[in-house]
């Protein structure tokens, strides 16, 4: 038994030394020499607390299906919650997870990237992967430093085809966290969408300038209301968008969480990320001691992203249909969200720029297309499109 | 300009004004008997998650039997009894056993923050994702406003269309103005806020009288966490509903000079200026300068009271130290 023991374990070993050789362009992968199933230990750092019936929460739900689909013990998952997005708090976090032995660590937010990179140097044989970050394709990121994210823009796409076709006044209002590529990339699909099955549909824009916060969230809601919004869709963290709109009779399209339970009459459908996908992949590559990419953005296709919670009783007729018809079209014939002659407000051609300003694509006529989240995890697209009207 | 979006304006400035108030009214009773709460904001959430606990469980058990008002009813007393436990907290650390207040007020807003959450988490949890109200209670809390006189044009919205939390609160600042300027026990609790020896000395219970501001005080905070979950959000339990409001309502007595009638129209100002972006957005003015105002105001306030040195309009002067009777 002990020599069968022995002969796998020295095997296991050299499938490690030679992974860790296989030096590619995308980075290293799993290189731990001696992981396996049963040994492996999984640290996970968590921006917000389970409770929060969103983002965390949804993360949290993330790693026990990676747990379950790997036949793991739930032991070998450590989470920190709540830890917040203090670099001190996080370098801690990150430091903790790496003495008790994990062989992977994720991270759940943009702001811990910078934190984590530095980790990651200091730490070449455990593999680190940050959610929603854009620094793994930099020169400084080792090749234990992954990102990831889902093309949530294909779903939010899919729920702008719900919104177009129900929208009455074709004004649709969006809650947005912050002005920046994650955020506008998502309402500008979701406004394509619904522009793809009502030309007439229009949207306005209201910034947060938070991720969450409920008073503000339900406040921007109703004033998008008032300015003659019928349908709120939300990139935003609480359930409150949705309650004012059942509250004004007001249509809903939610984010992370199927929100039906708190606006029966309102909340048409969900965008939403499973993170379980990429957690599995990414675990299960370290087991296996197989290359991770550098950066990984997987969609509608693998299901990273989908729609949840459709509500038959007030989508209009038809809804079911066009997302099929819109979803194949993505999955089958690798259609682009962010295709053709788009233009910006004045009516000049939308361009995309990177964090300096520089102008980085250009939407020059009809073929012009954008392949959104592929060289990247992080979206890139910021352009802000005719017939989007960003109020404040 | 558009009249609607001036009525809309201020419509929206006075639903976001009344968890305000409520906290300011909270603290305004609890500073004037000489104890600066900074717990506000947890008591707040206190009386959030409680009164909506509250709620939920009577209409889990009526079912369709539901009557709204018994709900609304119910949220009350136990957002004010909660509030009050948070209160009655401070008063045995801070008058009992004499702890620093400051510290104490951030421990209990740190320490309702926490039970808030937790206990709304099990409600969500009980209710298998979102907890919600049933329309009966729905109908009760919504702003229906006052018969008649809502379909006055332009005024019936500004005045007359509110839900009844809105009246309560406003009710309750002018009870609270009435008993402290006009009652013998509401003198002798500004005397024992500007100088509980003195108080003593005539023969108040000083320990009584803080006692009773500061569960009392916390009581009507409790009722502001109250409005957030049952009122604004339906009844349906929002991850970190209180958001903050309560140390708005911390710098609004400030601004009100602890007199509860400018408080009236100091939470109205804040709640205005709070959505204020919404309304009235000025191209090239971030979002973020909107945001300082109401904390601009707040010092702009401390410093011209300060400068017109009016005993009538400054801090009880026991605020912030402990009354020991045998260190007189």
């Amino acid at each position: 038994m002990k020599k069968v023991l022995a002969i796998a374990m020295i095997a296991l070993l050299m499938l490690a030394l030679i992974a860790a050789c296989d030096n590619d362009s995308n980075g290293g992968g799993g290189s731990s020499a001696g992981v396996t199933k049963d040994n492996i230990k999984i640290g996970v750092v968590h921006i917000g607390p389970l409770a929060d019936q969103g983002y965390t929460f949804n993360h949290d739900l993330g790693a026990r299906t990676m747990i379950s689909n790997l036949g793991l013990n739930m032991d070998q998952y450590i989470p920190k919650f709540d830890v917040g997005v203090d670099p001190a708090n996080v370098t801690a976090a990150i430091n903790e997870l790496v003495q008790e032995g994990c062989h992977i660590i994720f991270a759940t937010s943009f702001s811990h990237g910078f934190q984590m990179i530095e980790v990651a140097k200091e730490q070449p044989d455990i593999v680190f992967a940050h959610a929603t970050g854009a620094l793994a394709h930099t020169p400084d990121a080792p090749p234990n430093f992954h990102n990831y994210f889902a093309k949530i823009h294909q779903a939010r796409y899919l729920a702008g085809i719900a919104a177009g076709l129900r929208t009455e006044t074709n004004v649709l209002g969006y809650v947005a966290a912050h002005p920046f590529a994650e955020v506008i990339s998502g309402y500008t699909a979701f406004y394509l969408g619904a522009l793809s099955v009502n030309p007439d549909v229009t949207m306005e824009v209201i910034y947060i300038n938070s991720w969450g916060d409920p008073p503000l969230e339900q406040q921007v809601a109703t004033r998008l209301i008032e300015l003659g919004a019928d349908v709120i869709a939300q990139h935003s963290d609480s359930a409150t968008p949705a309650i004012a709109a059942q509250e004004l009779g007001a249509w809903h399209v939610g984010y992370n969480n199927d929100m039906r339970e708190a606006a029966p009459d309102a909340s048409m459908l969900s965008p939403r990320i499973d993170w379980s996908i990429y957690m599995t992949f990414a675990v299960k590559s370290v087991i296996d001691g197989t290359p991770i990419p550098a950066d990984w953005g997987e969609g509608l296709s693998s299901g990273a992203a989908f729609i949840t919670g459709l509500n038959d009783a007030i989508v209009a007729p038809g809804t079911d249909a066009a997302i099929d018809a819109a979803r194949n079209n993505i999955i089958n014939n690798n259609m682009m969200i962010f295709r053709g002659h788009l233009k910006d407000n004045d009516g000049n051609n939308a361009q995309i720029t990177d964090y300096d300003g520089n102008v980085i694509f250009e939407f020059t006529d009809d073929n012009s297309f954008f392949a959104e989240s592929t060289t990247t995890s992080a979206p890139s697209f910021n352009a802000i499109i005719a017939g989007i009207n960003i109020i404040s | 300009m558009d009249i609607d979006i001036l009525t809309n304006f201020f419509f929206m400035a006075v639903i976001a004004a009344t968890p305000l108030l409520f906290g300011t009214l909270g603290e305004i009773l609890t500073q004037k008997s000489g104890s600066i709460n900074l717990g506000v904001e947890g008591m707040m959430f206190m009386g959030a998650s409680i009164g909506l606990s509250a709620s939920y469980f009577y209409e889990f058990y009526a079912g369709d039997g539901t009557i709204g008002y018994i709900a609304l009813g119910l949220a009350v007393i136990f957002g004010f009894l909660a509030g009050a436990l948070g209160g009655f907290i401070y008063s045995v650390l801070t008058v009992t056993f004499r702890a620093n207040q400051n510290v104490t007020g951030l421990a209990l807003t740190i320490f309702g923050i926490g039970v808030g959450n937790l206990i709304g988490d099990l409600l969500s949890t009980h209710a298998h994702g979102f907890t919600s109200s049933t329309e009966a209670t729905r109908r009760v809390v919504a702003n229906v406003g006052i018969p008649f006189l809502r379909d006055i044009p332009i005024l019936g919205r500004m005045l007359f269309s509110y839900n009844m939390m809105v009246y309560f609160a406003i009710i309750m600042a002018l009870l609270l103005m009435w008993f402290l300027n006009k009652t013998r026990v509401g003198l002798n609790l500004r005397a024992v806020g500007e100088s509980p020896s003195t108080a003593d000395a005539v023969g108040i219970n000083v320990t009584k009288y803080k006692y009773l501001a500061a569960s009392i005080g916390g009581g009507i905070c409790g009722l502001g966490g109250m409005v957030i979950s049952m009122v604004d959000n339906s009844g349906t339990w929002v991850f970190n509903c209180v958001a903050g409001r309560g140390w708005i309502a911390v710098a609004l007595v400030i601004f009100a000079a602890w007199k509860p009638s400018r408080a009236i129209f100091g939470a109205i100002l804040f709640g205005g200026l709070s959505v204020l972006r919404l309304y009235f957005p000025l191209d090239g003015v971030p979002a973020q300068v909107y945001d300082i105002v109401p904390y601009a105001a707040t010092i702009f306030a401390l410093v011209l009271t300060s400068i017109r040195k009016s005993k009538e309009s400054a801090q009880p002067k026991a605020c912030g130290t402990n009354y020991f009777r045998e260190e007189r």
